[in-house]
């Protein structure tokens, strides 16, 4: 569902992304996991087609983003890090208008849109604009808006940001009902917040992927190392300078 | 996040549908004028223009003592500098600043239907500021019979005008980030080529060099005041509607080409 094949990207003379290949399947959750500014928004961007492809290939959906954006786009729901939305529309036209440019109306759109204020927990605010919502609606907002034309590829860059601990963990478990029939791709620098949804996890340090490994799989050697999880996780960061050989073929030692 | 619904899922066929060209930019005008009269900007600026022109052609109108809208027609294209850049400003500059470029960008929607439908709902507005100058007409038939086939062809090309320089706005908006920037961006190119037609302009630069009457002929080419001057005369000429429309249309199609390169 989801394919990445050997993507570099630079910004000017700096390198962000450097050779990055993964694939996520449906009904799959894969954890994007680094720290701040190695790479992993700008990955999102190239996931959402926002932005050109430098060098090698992403395909979602059985699209090619650079052959085919807008059929990316109708397929993805994307909810990016800083969550742009438009402070000055109410809340259900902002759906509304989200819905109308994935093509949906009539009944169709109102079915959706119930939808995702039900389970975003949006009721409360629907008639509010987006300005005087708080942080945490506004992410269900975003989260919303990227859930209302039922994309069978989920991009959720830091998607918890911002909200609080039972939101988390309520948001978590709706990711988890989400995943079956979708790709869910998303982010964060907290390697609990990772390891508690995903089935997958891809460590991504100064723009090149150091650890791509089934969570099982890590939990199984850290159990066989009697580490933690973190542990290794933070050796995979601090030999990522010769980390060829923990990528796919899990090297950690 | 309620756990009470079940997942309404869109059939097959319809995941993953795009909007029709016509039905993508009409979910783009509606979002901008939700925009729009949800500013006080937009409100302040038609409330100022429609109080400075209608003061304006009624200190003419009892000076003069005719029965037309002359004054008001001659009096717009000044007004115009400084509203439609205040209209335009905010197009693309809100985006850039609120981010919200990269949501325009991540939808299923073509940069051309993003820009027209900007563009459209930008247009409404200006339309509304003209409807909101029909008192005015009504004012002079209870006084008389005007010459309303005159005044008509007016209005169309002070639409005109205004779509063209709104266009011109708009790429600008795309352009500066910063709305004051575009903002007076647009003010200052829009009185350059207006002035640009201005007769007193002509002869001035004319006289600079009478050989190579490069007055008239910049006047001709690239102002648009004469082909406005001829439509306030009652005079609607098809190449002054293709003109207007051609310089438009070009403002626009950079506008696409901005929007597509601001991605990178």
């Amino acid at each position: 569902m989801i394919r990445v094949t050997d993507v570099t990207h630079d910004y000017g003379a700096e390198r962000a992304l450097d050779g990055v290949s993964f694939d996520v399947r449906a009904g799959e959750i894969a954890g994007f996991l680094g720290p701040n500014g190695a790479g992993k928004s700008t990955l999102f961007k190239l996931l959402s087609t926002y932005l050109p492809v430098q060098s090698g290939s992403i395909e979602l959906a059985g699209f090619d983003v650079v052959k085919a954006p807008l059929e990316v786009r109708a397929r993805i729901g994307y909810l990016p890090e800083h969550n742009p939305l438009f402070d000055g529309m109410r809340v259900d036209r902002f759906l509304a208008f989200v819905g109308a440019a994935h093509g949906l109306d009539g009944a169709e759109l109102a079915a959706r849109a119930e939808w995702v204020v039900e389970r975003c927990d949006l009721r409360s605010v629907l008639t509010k604009h987006v300005r005087e919502c708080s942080k945490g609606f506004r992410q269900r907002i975003g989260l919303a808006a990227a859930l209302i034309h039922d994309p069978p590829v989920l991009l959720l860059d830091e998607p918890t940001h911002g909200l609080d601990p039972l939101q988390v963990a309520s948001f978590r478990a709706f990711v988890r009902e989400l995943a079956p029939g979708r790709a869910i791709l998303f982010s964060s620098h907290v390697l609990a917040e990772v390891a508690a949804i995903s089935d997958r996890i891809l460590l991504l340090v100064r723009g090149r992927l150091v650890l791509d490994l089934p969570l099982a799989e890590l939990e199984a050697r850290a159990r066989a190392r009697r580490a933690t999880l973190e542990d290794l996780v933070l050796e995979a960061v601090r030999d990522s300078a010769a980390s060829d050989s923990l990528v796919r073929e899990g090297g950690v030692p | 996040m309620d756990r009470a619904a079940a997942d309404p899922q869109l059939p097959a066929s319809v995941r993953g549908r795009k909007p029709r060209f016509v039905a993508g930019i009409r979910a783009v005008v509606q979002r901008e004028l939700g925009g729009w009269f949800d500013a006080p900007v937009a409100w302040i600026a038609l409330a100022l223009a429609l109080f400075a022109t209608s003061s304006w052609f009624l200190n003419e109108f009892f000076l003069a003592n005719r029965l037309d809208l002359a004054p008001f027609f001659d009096r717009l294209p000044w007004v115009y500098v400084l509203l439609v850049p205040a209209l335009a400003m905010r197009v693309w500059s809100e985006d850039l600043r609120a981010r919200t470029f990269e949501l325009w960008m991540t939808l299923p929607l073509t940069p051309l239907q993003v820009v027209l439908g900007k563009y459209v709902g930008a247009l409404v507005v200006l339309a509304a500021f003209l409807a909101g100058t029909l008192p005015i007409v009504a004012f002079l038939c209870t006084l008389g019979s005007p010459d309303l086939g005159r005044i008509a062809a007016g209005y169309a090309g002070a639409f005109l005008l205004g779509a063209q320089l709104l266009a011109l706005g708009q790429l600008l908006s795309a352009l500066f980030a910063d709305a004051l920037v575009a903002f007076l961006a647009s003010a200052v190119l829009s009185a350059v080529l207006l002035a640009a037609g201005e007769e007193r302009v002509v002869a001035v630069l004319d006289g600079l060099a009478p050989a190579l009457g490069g007055g008239r002929a910049l006047a001709d080419v690239l102002s648009p005041l004469p082909r406005y001057g001829a439509f306030v005369g009652g005079s609607v000429g098809l190449a002054a509607v293709l003109w207007f429309a051609a310089t438009a249309a070009a403002f626009l199609w950079a506008n696409v080409r901005v929007a597509e390169r601001a991605r990178s």
